[in-house]
């Protein structure tokens, strides 16, 4: 069964419907937290730490080495070594809902790119496909060969930019020599395994080589993403907000030294993926065998969410009524993995389990708590299948800044659940979708398997390889990075299948890349389903007049940074962060650096620029609203200037 | 003599847009550009880009910058100066790299990444405004307005051996 939790269940034909006799199908409770930290929890508190020295309050504010403004406040018990309360805060405001509100639907792709430094042109694609479902039109197949390549060519920048310089330094020699001395001191006489294909004599080593600044593996993957960055350029003209992508496909033409340009690039990701699923092989291996709760590090269910990406050319029609069909022949499926197991692979029951709720954000409740007052305007999605007033083409933007209260609002994330349920993405979501997909089996050179992913790799400088990526018995976050790891040599495989097929339309003269179109008059909806280097990313958009009338975006870090729900379940980053031991070593309180919570936090790859300034009337949100607010409960003030 | 010019900062953001917009107008003056070995670049697309560009490209005698900076003086006060090289804490700087592949900006940023990762020229030369007025959006405050030639002028002036 699809969905456990929504009021929705489907007939023998597939079609979705509400439960019979349901009076308020998506209303719900909501439950009151009881955090430590609390106006009502700070006795509590004050026993707690009274009694115990050894539990305190520690705050990350911000943390560092993510991008954009993340904080983080934890109550710890250094002496049982235990994360006792976690709260995640996203502690900018991301306004280009209400930005867009009113202008030219092509506008969005532009102002939607500035969402991120990193994964601009993510936003600038699938506002796009939003843009060509509601105006019914869809590119030429080589349009959306070029729109493959150019978004393999971004994750091909982001991974090794996240493992080796945002995660990286976390297990590089000063970190470990810091907080870990006693794996440093087994770390230099650890033989790594994957030598042959690294370089690397010893587990010490490959620290050494990841030291920030210094390190050779530091230092190669600033030059790598160069790489992929000059081969996202030669088609997509810049990087990261390029002016190249509009609805129908992109505005540029390829031509043959394009495409040879470009694949020169991708090869040299045949051989460094190789590179670096060796090295982060050797180091998770390490930490489990040095001590198994390394897995515990970071844990969370097997709960995980994919819309899908890169578009078949010949499939691809930006249809709502046809999303199962083409999205189910996208190379990496949509999906939601619930418990391990694949709940659903159909775009539109992906699309209609999802809900944002504001219970513990800055925003007002649009709803009702759910019931809408009867009045949300979607009932139901273009096919029919029912939708709850939380949806993202439901929701309204209406911001409402205050101070910060973990009992009640702490953040500027809403708090995305699908079927009420906390989901996490990732690059690693797209493997595991994959490895779920046994009939998945129209790729060139990625095999699943069911329980795992065969990459068949072609030789570079290094020989061909067959890679296989397992689905890992512990979800955690050593497993997250070496999923990222793996994400490199799959992701280069998709861009190398790509270029095969783009040479072949180019040798058919089917060289087009893009359609021409009107902006529409009427009343349009469309979605754009896709994901950034991070995961899940989708756009909601309503159209009437030739305006934007709403515009939902809804990023792979809103989903993982969320604060709680209004179930009292806490979101992917709380709950990881509060099931993680810490392994640390310090002798004093004092001494306590928090690396293990960190790598925790890193390993989810987190994203929060698209958290950001709002332009409303003469005033800015800015970074002052809340970044000081760790660990404060409401101060009565406004804070918002 | 070599001489690099680059303005520096995000578009659409008021005065903080000065380096992109100022860019664009010194580019368009014949006279000035007509001097050997001067080059005009909006120098925003990233800090560790431009220190990779700059060790592959021959080197220059001097690098000028200029930008709108926060730094809490009075808004308009413009500034020039030759750059001291100080570099913060490796872990600082380590941070700015961080932010600089995600997608921050800014002048400090770009002088620190592009000093501890190579590329720049000995002589680097700093010209800043105090901005006034940081929205979202077109145009500049009426200070910074009144300012740009004083600006530009000592864009000009810092080129000179």
């Amino acid at each position: 069964m699809c969905f456990k939790n929504l009021p929705v269940e489907f007939d023998e034909q597939g079609n979705a419907h509400l439960k019979e006799g349901v009076a308020d199908p998506f209303s719900y409770k909501v439950e009151e937290l009881a955090p430590i930290e609390s106006p009502e929890g700070e006795e509590k508190l004050h026993r707690l730490l009274e009694r115990n020295g050894h539990i305190r309050r520690v705050d990350f504010d911000p943390v560092t080495r993510v991008a954009g403004a993340l904080a983080f406040h934890t109550v710890v018990d250094l002496e049982n070594r235990q994360v006792l309360e976690t709260d995640s805060m996203a502690t900018l405001f991301r306004g280009y809902e209400v930005i867009l509100k009113g202008r030219d639907p092509r506008d969005a792709i532009f102002i939607s790119s500035r969402a991120c430094g990193v994964c601009g042109g993510v936003h600038s694609t699938t506002a796009a496909l939003a843009l060509e479902m509601a105006f019914g039109i869809s590119p030429p197949p080589m349009g959306t060969i070029a729109r493959n390549l150019l978004l393999s060519l971004e994750y091909l920048y982001d991974h090794p930019l996240h493992l080796f310089l945002l995660a990286g330094p976390d297990y590089s020699e000063p970190a470990v020599r810091e907080t870990n001395p006693e794996l440093w001191e087994r770390a230099q006489s650890v033989r790594a395994a994957g030598k042959a294909t690294h370089g690397f004599d010893t587990i010490a080593e490959i620290m050494t080589a990841m030291t920030p600044l210094t390190g050779s593996l530091y230092t190669e993957a600033l030059h790598m993403t160069r790489v992929a960055r000059e081969a996202y350029v030669l088609i997509g003209g810049k990087y990261p907000h390029p002016q190249t992508i509009v609805p129908g496909g992109i505005s540029a033409t390829i031509d043959t030294s394009d495409f040879n340009e470009v694949h020169l690039r991708i090869v040299k990701f045949f051989d460094y993926s190789q590179k670096v699923i060796a090295i982060w092989n050797d180091l998770v291996e390490f930490f489990y065998e040095a001590n198994p709760q390394y897995r515990e590090i970071g844990r969370r269910p097997k709960n995980l969410i994919e819309p899908g990406q890169w578009d078949d050319p010949h499939a691809y029609d930006g249809t709502f009524a046809n999303v199962d069909d083409w999205g189910r022949k996208r190379w990496a499926p949509p999906a939601v993995i619930r418990d391990g197991e694949l709940a659903t692979t159909q775009m539109t029951a992906l699309n209609m389990g999802v809900e944002e709720f504001v219970e513990h954000s800055f925003y007002e409740d649009w709803t009702d708590g759910g019931a809408g007052n009867g009045a949300y305007q979607f009932k139901t999605d273009p096919n029919g299948n029912p939708l709850p007033p939380n949806h993202p083409w439901n929701k309204q933007t209406i911001p409402k800044p205050g101070g910060t209260n973990w009992k009640d609002k702490y953040s500027w994330s809403t708090s995305p659940r699908w079927d009420r349920v906390a989901m996490e993405t990732g690059p690693y979501s797209r493997l595991w979708a994959n490895a779920l997909a046994e009939d998945y089996s129209h790729l060139k050179f990625i095999e699943p398997t069911g329980h795992s992913l065969k990459l068949h790799m072609p030789h570079g400088n290094l020989p061909e390889a067959e890679l296989e990526w397992h689905i890992p018995e512990q979800w955690g976050a050593f497993e997250r990075n070496r999923g990222r790891a793996y994400s490199i040599a799959y992701t280069a495989l998709i861009a190398y299948e790509n270029l095969l097929m783009g040479l072949d339309l180019q040798r058919k003269g089917e060289t087009r890349t893009s359609v021409d179109y009107k902006v529409p008059k009427d009343f349009r909806v469309g979605a754009g389903f896709w994901g950034a280097g991070r995961g899940y990313l989708t756009h909601h958009a309503v159209i009437d007049n030739g305006v934007i009338e709403n515009y939902q975006i809804l990023t792979p870090s809103t989903w993982m940074a969320s604060p709680k729900d209004p179930f009292g379940n806490p979101g992917p980053y709380e709950e990881a962060v509060h099931a993680t031991p810490l392994l640390e070593n310090y002798e004093k309180p004092e001494d306590f650096k928090g690396i293990d919570v960190l790598r925790t936090i890193r390993s989810f790859d987190p994203c929060m620029p698209c958290t950001t300034h709002i332009y409303a009337d003469s005033r800015v949100i800015s970074r002052d609203v809340v970044t000081c607010a760790c660990g404060v409960d409401d101060d009565g003030h406004d804070h918002e200037h | 003599m070599r001489v690099l010019v680059g303005g520096v900062g995000y578009r659409f953001l008021r005065d903080g847009s000065l380096g992109p917009h100022l860019t664009d107008k010194l580019a368009d003056e014949p006279g000035e550009m007509s001097s050997n070995g001067l080059e005009i670049e909006d120098l925003s697309y990233g800090p560790v880009a431009l220190s990779m560009n700059l060790q592959e490209r021959p080197p220059y005698d001097r690098l000028v910058l200029f930008a709108a900076v926060e730094r809490g003086r009075a808004p308009g006060t413009v500034e020039a100066y030759r750059w001291n090289r100080q570099l913060p804490a490796p872990d600082e700087i380590q941070e700015r790299v961080a932010e600089a592949i995600t997608g921050v900006i800014s002048l400090d940023n770009l002088l620190i990444v592009c000093a501890a990762l190579g590329g720049l020229p000995d002589d680097v030369r700093v010209v800043e405004i105090e901005p006034e007025d940081l929205n979202w959006g077109e145009g500049f405050s009426q200070t910074v307005e009144q300012k740009l030639p004083e600006v530009r002028e000592k864009v000009w002036s810092s080129t000179k051996p």
